[in-house]
């Protein structure tokens, strides 16, 4: 009977005020465009489809950058990783279209060629390059592609030896994978921190996994990321030797895997996540969106990143009150620092606060977490702990009072309104400077 | 008499407002359910995948399923009057409305094919997992549908989540395009994110 009225909580309204700031500039931007001209429609197209992830000003920090990993490129460093150029100069308009039409694979980004063809896909390309000045003044220079070493049982030794030479293990490990690596933490350009690519996955290659596109990431660099280019370190020939090796280390993903090798695949990810419970915590809280409510919102329908999981984040939910988003950091005050794993996995997967109140099934997803098995739990938990510390106390849940409660409780019963929960910007906890 | 019987009727209407109202305050009464009851009911509506004949096809289902049950997609696209409707289940429906912004429907993710999923292709499901960008080029608003986290999954899980999706009882639910709240300004909006498709505009 209770959970009839419970699951009554499926009308959900998410209210972002400050979407409109985004919102505005999209229409300038279309009003402005009635007077033609090819830069306005680039940029037209550009705020509706590129700036929800690189920024309305192309800094790569749209509303949605905080939670895709990677990030979305910053257009206004000039600074492209996937080009067919010398290390440290622009990309040609070819490689642009190449990464807008294609996508980048295993990113966010998707292949737009469905969408932009012909002249908006030139006007888009044109826009972007307005976002840096090096356009204007610089030229790209596109390498030369030596000549191509067919794959064989010898060149394929050859490219090993050229691995080692160039001690390519000492990122990527002896076996692509990252195994045995003695560097692991990364960062871009813009500081952010990035992943070294796991050499047998070869569908996440950014740019494309054919031996010549191999080739050109060791003939031009990945421009902003600690991967230099390797001309003048080795011969033409040995990189393409090393492309052709690298090729061969891809191995099947798992929707090509038969049965034997699925099984075994899905054991050796159960292990990882009991090798490395911190590491696989850090994939679940990042593909579970955590971050998307336990983060305050700015107010331009992004969240503020330097709260990152420190909570505050006001709900209202109906007669059931106020809530703000707990501090998920590893700050012993305020966080779950002082919090034990079993509190922690309390609140996960039962809903119950540490105090022993339950919380409602909605929104903390605390029923589908409950589903998890205990190792990935676990997993969370870990993770969470590595969380830098935040102090940002967070004010306790706030029930209505006797007669809003019955108000509001009659309202979605009995003239079976709208749930109304709704969800505002800024910080509710008590640390200061970071609301914008 | 009758004013004895005019007292005696105040008295029990009396009594059925204040119980009514007594009532309302007490139910729901969730707290009293063990969480685990909220746990149950869609893992038993959740379809079992036993009856897939390719062993590969299967156990990359079952991740799928996984995937699904621990990520709440039920949470939104399970709708119904009176709690989630599990024989409709992930069929969709479920209302969302952004202050400001217009009121977006859950999709049917059934593989039925006039309405649900029947007639995408893996890529065009994988696209809005991964990017968000759905079949007719127009990008979702993460906030209704968090894909900038499944956009975070390999590869391999979001391709899992497919393989599941298309072995869910198709369900007939035809689900209204997303609308806006009407307003010059807020429509306009919209468009921006919602509606707008540039690809043929000179």
């Amino acid at each position: 009977m209770g959970r009839s009225f419970l699951f009554m909580l499926v009308i959900f309204v998410l209210a972002i005020f400050a979407i409109s700031g985004l919102m505005s500039r999209a229409l300038s931007a279309a009003g402005e465009s009635q007077q033609g001209g090819s830069l306005e429609i680039g940029r037209d197209v550009y705020h509706v489809r590129c700036a929800p992830c690189h920024g309305h000003e192309g800094k790569g920090d749209g509303p949605y950058a905080m939670t895709l990993n990677p990030r979305p490129r910053d257009f206004t460093l000039g600074m492209y990783e996937y080009r067919s150029t010398e290390s440290g100069s622009l990309p040609t308009d070819e490689d642009l279209k190449r990464a807008i039409t294609k996508g980048l694979p295993g990113t966010a980004m998707p292949a737009w060629g469905k969408f932009l063809q012909g002249d908006t896909l030139e006007a888009v390309v044109a826009h972007l390059k307005t976002f840096s000045s090096r356009f204007g003044s610089e030229q790209p220079l596109p390498v030369p592609v030596g000549r191509e070493v067919p794959s064989s049982p010898a060149s394929i030794e050859a490219g090993r030896v050229v691995y080692e030479k160039l001690q390519c293990a000492s990122c990527h490990g002896t076996d692509g994978r990252g195994t045995g690596a003695t560097a692991t933490d990364f960062q871009n350009a813009s500081g952010l921190p990035i992943q070294m690519r796991d050499l047998t996955e070869p569908w996440t290659f950014r740019g494309g996994s054919s031996a010549r596109d191999v080739y050109l990431r060791f003939r031009t660099g990945l421009d902003g990321t600690p991967m230099p280019s390797y001309v003048g370190a080795v011969s033409d020939r040995e990189m393409w030797q090393l492309a052709v090796y690298i090729v061969s280390l891809g191995r099947k993903p798992a929707w090509e895997m038969n049965e034997q090798e699925l099984i075994a695949f899905y054991r050796s990810q159960e292990r990882l996540v009991s090798n490395d419970p911190a590491k696989w915590g850090k994939y679940l809280v990042e593909g579970m969106g955590c971050a998307d409510c336990h983060t305050p919102l700015d107010g331009k329908g992004g969240n503020i990143e330097s709260l990152r999981l420190a909570g505050g984040t006001r709900f209202t939910a109906g007669p059931y009150g106020e809530f703000v988003t707990p501090n998920l950091t590893s700050d012993t005050a305020t966080g779950l620092g002082g919090w034990s794993d079993e509190e922690i996995r309390n609140a996960l997967t039962k809903g119950v606060r540490r105090d022993g109140t339950r919380m409602l099934p909605f929104p903390m997803p605390w029923t589908a977490l409950a589903r998890l098995k205990t190792e990935e739990q676990n997993a969370i938990i870990a993770y969470l702990r590595t969380v830098p510390p935040i102090h940002n106390e967070i004010p306790r849940p706030k029930p209505l009072s006797f007669f809003p409660y019955l108000w509001g409780k009659f309202k979605m019963l009995v003239l079976k309104e709208d749930f109304p929960a709704e969800i505002f910007p800024g910080n509710a906890g008590t640390l200061k400077g970071g609301q914008q | 008499m009758r004013r004895a019987l005019k007292w005696i009727g105040i008295a029990v209407l009396s009594l059925v407002v204040v119980g009514f109202f007594l009532f309302l305050y007490y139910i729901p009464p969730f707290t009293s359910m063990p969480p685990e009851e909220f746990v149950k009911p869609e893992l038993d509506a959740a379809p079992t995948l036993d009856g897939i004949s390719d062993p590969r096809e299967r156990l990359l289902a079952e991740r799928g399923k996984y995937l699904a049950l621990t990520h709440d997609c039920s949470g939104c696209h399970t709708a119904g009057d009176n709690g989630p409707d599990y024989d409709k289940y992930l069929a969709g429906g479920m209302k969302h409305v952004v202050r400001g912004y217009g009121t977006s429907v859950s999709r049917n993710l059934t593989p039925d094919t006039e309405t649900g999923l029947g007639n995408h292709t893996d890529e065009e499901i994988l696209a809005v997992l991964r990017s968000g960008v759905m079949r007719d080029g127009r990008l979702m608003h993460s906030r209704v549908m968090p894909w900038t986290a499944w956009s975070n999954w390999t590869e391999e899980d979001r391709r899992a989540i497919v393989a599941y999706l298309r072995h869910l009882k198709p369900v007939r639910q035809q689900i209204p395009d997303f609308t806006s709240l009407g307003a010059p300004q807020d429509s306009a909006a919209v468009e921006a994110i919602w509606g707008a498709d540039y690809s043929v505009k000179k």
